[in-house]
């Protein structure tokens, strides 16, 4: 649960403003510039307890979305608890179009994100463990000469937080920070999973346009990632285009031959297809490879499915293709 | 023959909007989404997340937190069902805080007691 507390913050981080991390000059990559200021980001003063809309309209903007936090609000803002869930924040972006990239736990990526030009939003807890102020930010720069971290934040535009206080808040916060990608772009640091996971987040929120951009891109830099084929063919699929569907399926299969959910989806799909000899031999590996696991489930209803279908009437579809093994 | 021909070319045209017309199909029940099978390999998640049940209970926890029952609809649908079975977990256990005011109130006591018992010592007059 999170508020966003002006007043109390500045006298919570007094009290525990404990040194424990480094100054920034100890941290920063040799690479990376001495100071970053993403002076363009734009500022939205929140409304009271109103953190999470203004600084996911912050990142929204920044990333090219025509957005205000007003209309936001009704997306993110839970009332009886004054504040928004971080959870809530990364879907909501989904809505709007944007890839929600949430960061690794370490300083690096939101370092490489400023570099990037994009602004980070934080979590931060402006309390203690025990009395906690929960307090979404954005984080627009840094200056390691002067040991700074500036932000945007609350009703200040720009927020100057020595440097080890704001890695003490973000640390006590659970070290959660996102920021808001067009589904194109990938950050040079991204890892193939996590960009995939973010990927699949869109498709499960039905933004299978924003996905498809997303998986593509996820192909053409890492070829041989299988979940990011077995996305291509789940939108492709929602989308009713079968053949595609059914080479980005192949693919993930041949790339990761013990890939339940693709065999189950490819064995769906020549289901309809009519071709019920390559179904029933990809749903048996299918349902070997699930048992035990979250899928079993699906793949059992699946393969009851396909072993109650007894006479196709339409022949195979798909013919004059090499299935996977 | 060309009647014949015009008969075959009728049938495979029929036969193929016939076809397609099955195609159109919405996403269909029997594909794994992408984050469904990406959780299922997460060996911390719980084996059988029933996801229908977890929405219907974080469906219920944000009309009871104030949100306007036709905004919840979309913000559930923004989420994956690994993420929905999270947050339920999280409203539920999410401790109930109290206003700004009350929390300051919170912190003079902390401060002085903490004062009290020699801990810190910022209200020295020196």
């Amino acid at each position: 649960m999170i508020r966003c507390a002006p007043v109390i913050a500045t006298l919570a981080v007094a009290l525990t403003g404990c040194a424990t991390s480094p100054p920034l000059a100890d941290g920063l990559p040799l690479t990376a510039p001495r100071a970053i200021e993403l002076d363009s980001t734009p500022y939205f003063p929140q409304d009271d307890y109103q953190c999470g809309p203004a600084a996911l309209a912050t990142l929204l903007v920044a990333s090219g979305v025509d957005v205000a936090p007003g209309s936001l609000a009704p997306e993110v803002y839970l009332p009886e608890r004054r504040g928004s869930l971080s959870l809530e924040l990364v879907g909501a972006a989904r809505r709007h179009g944007r890839l929600p990239y949430v960061l690794a736990s370490t300083a690096d990526e939101m370092v490489e994100e400023l570099e990037a030009g994009r602004p980070v939003l934080v979590l931060q807890n402006l309390g203690v463990s025990k009395l906690p102020r929960w307090h979404f930010a954005v984080l627009i720069g840094y200056d390691a000469d002067r040991n700074v971290a500036v932000l945007r934040s609350g009703r200040e535009r720009r927020l100057e937080m020595k440097w080890q206080r704001f890695a003490g808040t973000w640390h006590r916060g659970g070290r959660f920070a996102m920021t808001t990608l067009r589904p194109d772009q990938i950050p040079d640091h991204a890892e193939p999973e996590r960009f995939v996971a973010a990927a699949a987040g869109l498709e499960a929120a039905g933004q299978r346009s924003a996905a498809a951009v997303a998986y593509d891109a996820a192909i053409m830099r890492w070829p041989r990632e299988p979940r990011a084929w077995l996305g291509r063919g789940n939108v492709a699929y929602a989308d009713g285009d079968r053949a595609a569907a059914a080479d980005a399926w192949s693919r993930a299969i041949m790339l990761d031959p013990a890939d339940a959910a693709a065999r189950n989806n490819l064995a769906e799909l020549l289901l309809e297809a009519g071709c019920l000899d390559e179904s029933r031999r990809q749903i048996e590996r299918a349902s070997a490879l699930a048992r035990g696991t979250a899928l079993e489930t699906a793949v059992s209803e699946s393969r009851s499915r396909i072993d109650a279908t007894s006479l196709v009437a339409a022949r195979c579809q798909l013919e004059d293709r090499a299935w996977p093994d | 023959m060309r009647m014949n021909g015009f008969r075959r070319a009728c049938v495979a045209v029929l036969s193929a909007s016939l076809i397609s017309l099955g195609m159109q199909a919405p996403a269909a029940a029997g594909v794994v989404g992408t984050a469904e099978a990406i959780a299922s390999q997460d060996s911390n998640a719980r084996a059988v997340v029933d996801a229908t049940l977890a929405r219907a209970d974080v469906r219920a926890e944000l009309e009871r937190m104030g949100v306007n029952a036709a905004d919840v609809e979309g913000r559930l649908d923004a989420l994956s069902d690994a993420e929905v079975a999270t947050l339920a977990g999280q409203i539920g256990e999410a401790p109930a805080g109290g206003d700004a005011l009350a929390v300051i109130g919170i912190v003079f006591v902390v401060l002085i007691i903490l004062e009290l018992v020699g801990v810190i010592d910022i209200f020295k007059k020196t």
